[in-house]
């Protein structure tokens, strides 16, 4: 999805790595870690998949980070039931799995919350991507994290924990059941009075947006990823300037 | 209860589609939802109480035929008799026969989702018992003619007007809508007259202690009490996976139960009998029976991957947690046990085949997993039913994929297993899509993405990968 | 093969085994209390009873807080007396003709029966004597579904939970607590236990000591429900109100 899609939340996060002294590699060759054939219950159509993708960052070293919650719960939390009758295969999942982050998690696990001050000037809300808040385990660091940009103003979104009703698949599979639980998402929104919703799932994302805009509202929605590396450009096109 | 899984879809459309119930089912968000997350704040060893809760479960289902043994001997050793029932036809059946032979009039019902495997009140009526449901939402559902909606709240849909249309026999239409309390007096008077001369009760179990043989029932409003007290008869029913081995378990099991279905430190009433009345008493029944029953259970058991269900206490705390049961509601779900666990346990006890779209009913936010009192992976196991219906992987008749479906994920794969495939698929789509969009968004699309531009507008692909991006970039870099 | 035995080899066979295992403590991390024995039970009751007595003030005051959340109406007496014009208050003011209370011998030792009849209402006791027949049984059920007021002592109080113990016997009838409107509970030092696990762990000690009582009621508060709308409303089955008097050290 970032590699197709919201190309800019990959480029936000190459950004971010860099800005934090790390070098950076994208492997060329990576695809998919399987995920939407997984939860789709296409297991067979995901296993190739997924050890195509473990066995592509078997060959490289350090740490792998990804901007999705839910990508990285697959690798980490869902290869060892999808490989559940390849021990081998499982065991090297897991070697893959201790060394991928989320994009966050990685940051505020080996930088800190504060290790990103850039500067942005706009009103925002947060909402919680489920498998990054329930299977990664970060609920507050994002929004700390975010709290330590100078110039935005952070706003408490209501139910921020409760799904935004995107889950895959599930979003057409079952799009009325997903619209009412998204339509109670964006009242909440736009209860807000906030310009942004900054969110850490790019599936979350498109979910969101796509709600707001067939709602006629102005509201963006924003992958945390990219609103970090913005406020990191504000901060070197200031200094720059001067 | 016949099962109605197939209806899934429409009855979820119409409960989506009617406002008075969406309004009816925030109060199992604001209600129930908040006040576990209360009383799990206000209890500093919650997440040691969750361990220990799971692992007295893991052990005794682990074990559950030695404690099924145990239990009974001690029912026995008590003085109260034991039947075994495989389905919910022989239950029935068995407690049919124990009231005829008793020559029995009345019989008061005490919740029990047991006894709704079984249709038992329906039953006992058409075999001409007064048979009344005690639990003020089950007594109004049972006016209704309808089933509960909820496992700990079975009148949740319904609104005061409703409840007055049934309750207040002299409500007419344009009335001022009694209130909570003046409808509740109503049933309080209307059900007390029917205490007064049950001879009769069936109860459910919350838990029943293998050691002693004693159940333990768990309520608000002291119906439970009244069963265990009024009637000469009292017959429990449960599920065989109700078993705790030890009294002192039921320390830790009450704490988790009761915090996580009401968000209570303890309900009004917990009442534990070991049996019929003892002999210097007046009052208490002078039969005790207790009914188990498999119905279906033991393929929950026998497969590993989902003999964890068995280990719920029906708190109802992953429906409160549920974002798709907080829309659909408790019918939708076309059986006994709606919501998250229902998903799980209602297939495989019904039939995997008609009930596929529970498991598919599910965005995975897996907050039912964080409500759940004995930690059950509800979402793995969603996961793996939908395994099953997807590729018939534990049976082939249960797979309900379509042919199209199955195409679908079959491309996805050979398009995700080369990277030049992988850029080539989506540079298409993007040719495809991109004379339809503005703005980087589509309005329209052809099925089976049309589903999602019904109500949402979407996101068309980026114009060049961010694989390529970086490459661009770095060679930028280094020219 | 009996259906019992039919039943459970289906269990059986669905572990995975063809014969019943006897459990063990596998996990050595006493996943269940089944596998403390009867010393250990024993040390945990007493344990239970000495902490309910080293700390029953602090006990009472936690008890006192916790019965009011639940919505117990709670009454301090200083001694007896007080007791025993609290008990008359409530009775006039529910304008009660007729009380049952229980034999517990806190009842007695603060008056109780002068001073429910001092009021005009008549005074019935749930104890029985001689043989039990049908007549009696009814006697005694519309004694307690007539009656306006049940009063009784405590077997034990919990509280964490801010809750009754009783234990049903002849002197204390299940009724009591339940069918009249009004129920008093009178409370006195050193019968508050801290927590559910020490009342379960004397009552498990009193199962293996052969002990066990035939049934147990926990009481935290007044009947309730809110199975309309969310709202809750005390009083649907049982006692619309309920009134808790911790009768002090004296």
């Amino acid at each position: 999805m970032v590699d197709q899609v919201s190309t800019s939340v990959g480029e936000s996060t190459f950004d971010i790595l860099k800005h934090l002294g790390l070098t950076v590699d994208f492997l060329d060759d990576q695809t998919c870690c399987g995920q939407p054939a997984f939860n789709s219950g296409f297991r067979s159509e995901a296993r190739p998949v997924a050890a195509r993708f473990i066995k592509l960052f078997e060959q490289v070293n350090g740490p792998i980070v990804v901007p999705s919650g839910s990508c990285a719960a697959m690798v980490r939390n869902y290869y060892g039931d999808l490989f559940r009758d390849d021990p081998q295969m499982a065991e090297r999942a897991k070697q893959v799995g201790e060394r991928l982050f989320e994009l966050t998690e990685f940051i505020s696990r080996y930088f800190g919350v504060d290790a990103i001050t850039g500067k942005l000037n706009d009103s925002a809300t947060y909402h919680k991507c489920c498998h990054l808040l329930r299977e990664i385990g970060m609920n507050e660091e994002p929004i700390e994290m975010l709290s330590n940009i100078d110039g935005l103003k952070m706003t408490t979104l209501e139910r921020a924990d409760v799904c935004c009703g995107f889950g895959g698949a599930f979003s057409v599979k079952m799009s009325d059941i997903s619209s009412a639980i998204l339509d109670e998402k964006l009242d909440f929104i736009e209860a807000t009075g906030a310009n942004i919703v900054i969110a850490a799932d790019s599936g979350c994302v498109f979910q969101m947006q796509g709600g707001l805009r067939r709602r006629g509202s102005s509201v963006q929605v924003v992958h945390i990823a990219e609103v970090l590396a913005k406020s990191l450009r504000n901060v070197i096109s200031t200094e720059s300037a001067e | 209860m016949k099962p109605l899984t197939l209806n899934f879809r429409n009855k979820a459309a119409e409960t989506m589609g009617d406002k008075q119930v969406q309004q009816s089912l925030e109060h199992v968000y604001t209600g129930f939802f908040k006040g576990r997350l209360e009383a799990a704040g206000d209890t500093p060893e919650w997440e040691e109480l969750r361990d220990k809760g799971k692992a007295i479960k893991d052990h005794t289902i682990a074990h559950l035929d030695y404690y099924l043994g145990m239990l009974a001997d001690n029912v026995e050793k008590n003085g109260g008799s034991v039947y075994f029932a495989e389905n919910a036809d022989e239950a029935r059946q068995h407690i049919i026969d124990l009231a005829h032979a008793r020559n029995i009039k009345t019989i008061i019902k005490s919740k029990s989702m047991v006894s709704e495997e079984m249709a038992l009140a329906e039953s006992l009526n058409d075999e001409g018992f007064e048979t009344v449901e005690t639990d003020l939402g089950e007594y109004i559902i049972q006016l209704a003619g309808e089933t509960p909606y909820h496992l700990i709240a079975p009148a949740v849909h319904k609104s005061r007007l409703e409840v007055a249309e049934l309750l207040d026999d002299n409500y007419k239409s344009g009335d001022r809508v009694p209130d909570a309390t003046e409808l509740t007096m109503m049933a309080r008077e209307k059900l007390r007259g029917v205490f007064a001369r049950a001879d009769m009760s069936v109860t459910g179990v919350n838990f029943a202690v293998a050691e002693s043989g004693s159940i333990a029932l768990v309520t608000n409003e002291g119906n439970g009490r009244m069963s265990t007290t009024v009637p000469r008869v009292h017959v429990a029913v449960m599920g065989m996976e109700k078993i705790v081995p030890s009294i002192q378990d039921l320390s830790t099991m009450l704490r988790i139960l009761i915090r996580s279905a009401t968000g209570q430190r303890i309900s009004t009433y917990v009442t534990m009998v070991n049996g019929a009345r003892a002999s210097d008493e007046e009052e208490g029944p002078e039969e005790f029976h207790l009914v188990i029953m498999n119905n279906g259970r033991q393929n929950l058991l026998a497969d590993p991957q989902l003999r964890e269900s068995l280990n719920c206490i029906r708190c109802g705390a992953c429906l409160n947690a549920c974002p798709v049961y907080r829309k659909v509601g408790g019918h939708a779900y076309g059986w006994v046990y709606p919501g998250p666990i229902g998903s799980i346990v209602t297939p495989v006890m019904t039939g995997l085949k008609d009930a596929h779209n529970l498991p598919a009913a599910s965005s995975l936010c897996g907050a039912c997993l964080d409500a759940c009192p004995v930690k059950i992976n509800i979402p793995r196991m969603l996961l793996e039913l939908r395994h099953r219906t997807a590729e018939g992987s534990a049976d082939t008749a249960e797979r309900t994929s379509s042919k199209a479906e199955r195409g679908i994920w079959k491309l996805w794969r050979a398009g995700m297993m080369g990277r030049k495939r992988f850029d080539l698929g989506a540079r298409l789509s993007w040719l495809l899509l991109r004379p339809m969009a503005k703005n980087g968004w589509l309005k329209k699309t052809p099925p089976p993405i049309s589903r999602w531009t019904s109500t949402r507008d979407f996101p068309i692909m980026a114009s060049s990968s961010l694989r390529s991006k970086l490459s661009k970039r770095t060679k930028k870099a280094k020219s | 093969m009996t259906d019992r035995e039919k039943f459970i080899s289906n269990v059986t066979a669905s572990l995975g085994r063809s014969t019943v295992l006897v459990p063990s403590d596998e996990s050595g991390t006493d996943s269940t209390a089944i596998f403390e024995d009867a010393a250990t039970a024993k040390s945990h009751a007493d344990r239970a009873m000495s902490y309910a007595s080293e700390r029953s003030t602090e006990l009472i005051d936690r008890m006192a807080n916790m019965a009011a959340v639940n919505g117990w109406k709670v009454h301090r007496a200083g001694n007896p007396e007080d007791a025993a014009d609290l008990i008359a208050d409530i009775s006039e003011q529910k304008g009660a003709k007729s009380v049952l209370r229980s034999t517990h011998e806190v009842l007695t030792e603060i008056g109780v029966d002068s001073a429910v009849t001092n009021t005009g209402a008549t005074l019935g006791v749930t104890e029985h004597s001689g043989s039990i027949d049908a007549n009696k049984i009814e006697q005694a059920k519309s004694d307690a579904f007539t009656a306006d007021i049940g009063i009784t002592g405590v077997d034990y109080a919990i509280a964490e939970t801010g809750t009754v113990v009783l234990h049903p016997r002849s002197g204390l009838s299940r009724l009591v607590s339940l069918a009249p409107p009004t129920h008093i509970a009178v409370l006195r030092p050193n019968e508050v236990l801290d927590s559910l696990t020490e009342l379960f762990a004397m009552e498990r000690n009193d199962y293996l000591s052969g002990d066990l009582a035939g049934s147990m009621n926990l009481i935290s508060g007044p009947s309730k429900t809110a199975d309309i709308e969310g709202t809750t409303v005390t009083g649907i089955h049982g006692p619309l109100e309920v009134h808790l008097i911790i009768l002090e050290n004296r």
